[in-house]
């Protein structure tokens, strides 16, 4: 499973919107560049806002991962 | 002809969820994300039901009620219930379609938004509703050709107009931005554009079946929450808009389990709940002092052109603004 070197992970089950993206970009800018974030999401609409959120302050996303019916872990790599 | 409302409250339902139409995320977007994605499907569905809207009353299909303006009453409910649904995780609608996809919170938040209004409408609270009430402006409509009698006034009462210019050069300033403005791409299937003609298709649809059952007003959710709670306590009949908040709630959760994304929903932080139901409370008492809520005085009201509907929308969008940067921006 160790895809990815996640520097940090957060879990986001069960927020509510906008709790994923908020915490999301909070997370990213206490990073360093080139860190691994790894985010837990469960609902479908956070798999669509949490990416677009994280290119709005111009990180990668690398992978939407699915891991089971409606959860998915959201990898992102920081660029500052 | 009550079950019309179940009908186009499960096409409603199925629509927002599959959608993603959150206006509480649309107002949120412009100042958090700055980010136009909702906007622009709000936009474009304003303008499709402003035409329907005088289209269908010129056809004597409807007729369109826009709410009594109260300044007082919409400014004040429009803000409290604006700062209730960032606390709430959704506006109306949203908390209702979210009840369907399993979002626990969001049974909280709907069932205590429910409940203050209820409270609000003939309970503890409505000696206020009768002291705001007295704010209540004599303006009303006079054309019986578009209007039911005594409506409140619009843009086009107001100036003396024929509802129809008021209606074409605002639809045409709404989808020009619409259309031209860029935006954020999402990957989904149900994007803006779809998703503005069904909800316009859906809006048109219910205000003729909820007038076939002698209501006179399209889509609302909170008399709808009162209804459902009025029905369970003391055994009242379900009106369209008990109904309509049944088909919602079955709408979303169809939806939802068809495109897989239905899960009981629960936060790490029990807090969470705490939260939600102050922010139903707001709603609650919000949207029953303003008279409607996203959708009675947003969604239906704003594109019937009403004072009282656009005045509360700006309030929304004020007390959202407020709640969301005391939450989510200061440092």
């Amino acid at each position: 499973m160790a895809k990815y070197q996640v520097t940090r992970e957060l879990d986001e089950r069960g927020e509510v919107c906008p709790v994923p993206d908020v915490e999301t970009k909070r997370a990213i800018k206490a990073a360093k560049d080139g860190d691994i974030l790894m985010v837990r999401i469960d609902y479908a609409m956070s798999k669509e806002r949490v990416p677009e959120a994280v290119r709005k302050v111009g990180s990668e996303v690398l992978e939407i991962e699915e891991v089971s019916s409606s959860e998915w872990n959201i990898y992102i790599k920081v660029k500052k | 002809m009550i079950w019309t409302g179940l009908l186009i409250g499960v096409l409603f339902g199925a629509a927002l969820q599959q959608g993603r139409v959150c206006f509480n995320s649309a107002f949120r977007d412009i100042l958090l994300l700055k980010d136009n994605y909702l906007l622009k499907l709000t936009a474009f569905v304003f303008a499709l039901q402003m035409i329907l809207f005088v289209l269908l009353s010129q056809l004597g299909w409807m007729q369109m009620n826009p709410k009594p303006l109260n300044l007082m009453a919409n400014i004040i409910g429009g803000y409290i219930f604006g700062l209730g649904m960032v606390l709430a995780g959704g506006c109306a609608s949203g908390v209702t379609y979210r009840v369907g996809e399993g979002l626990t919170t969001a049974w909280f938040a709907a069932l205590f938004y429910g409940l203050t209004a209820y409270a609000t409408n003939s309970g503890a609270f409505s000696g206020w509703l009768k002291w705001v009430g007295q704010f209540q402006s004599t303006l009303t409509t006079a054309d019986p050709t578009y209007y039911v009698k005594n409506a409140g006034p619009t843009l086009a009462s107001v100036f003396g107009l024929n509802p129809w210019i008021p209606a074409i050069i605002l639809a045409v300033i709404l989808v020009l931005y619409a259309f031209l403005t860029k935006t954020s791409d999402r990957p989904t299937k149900f994007n803006w554009k779809i998703a503005s003609v069904v909800l316009a298709i859906i809006s048109a649809l219910g205000f003729i079946t909820s007038t076939w059952t002698g209501r006179k007003y399209g889509l609302g959710i909170t008399n709808g929450w009162v209804n459902l709670l009025q029905g369970f306590t003391m055994n009242k009949p379900l009106t369209w808009e008990g109904t309509f908040i049944l088909g919602i709630i079955g709408g979303s959760l169809v939806a939802a389990l068809i495109s897989g994304e239905f899960k009981f929903r629960m936060p790490k932080n029990p807090i969470t709940y705490l939260q939600v139901a102050v922010g139903g409370i707001l709603m609650g008492f919000g949207a029953v002092t303003a008279g409607g809520c996203n959708i009675g005085h947003f969604f239906t009201g704003v594109p019937q052109l009403a004072i009282s509907s656009i005045v509360a929308s700006v309030f929304f969008v004020l007390g959202n603004w407020t709640m969301a940067w005391f939450l989510f921006m200061r440092k």
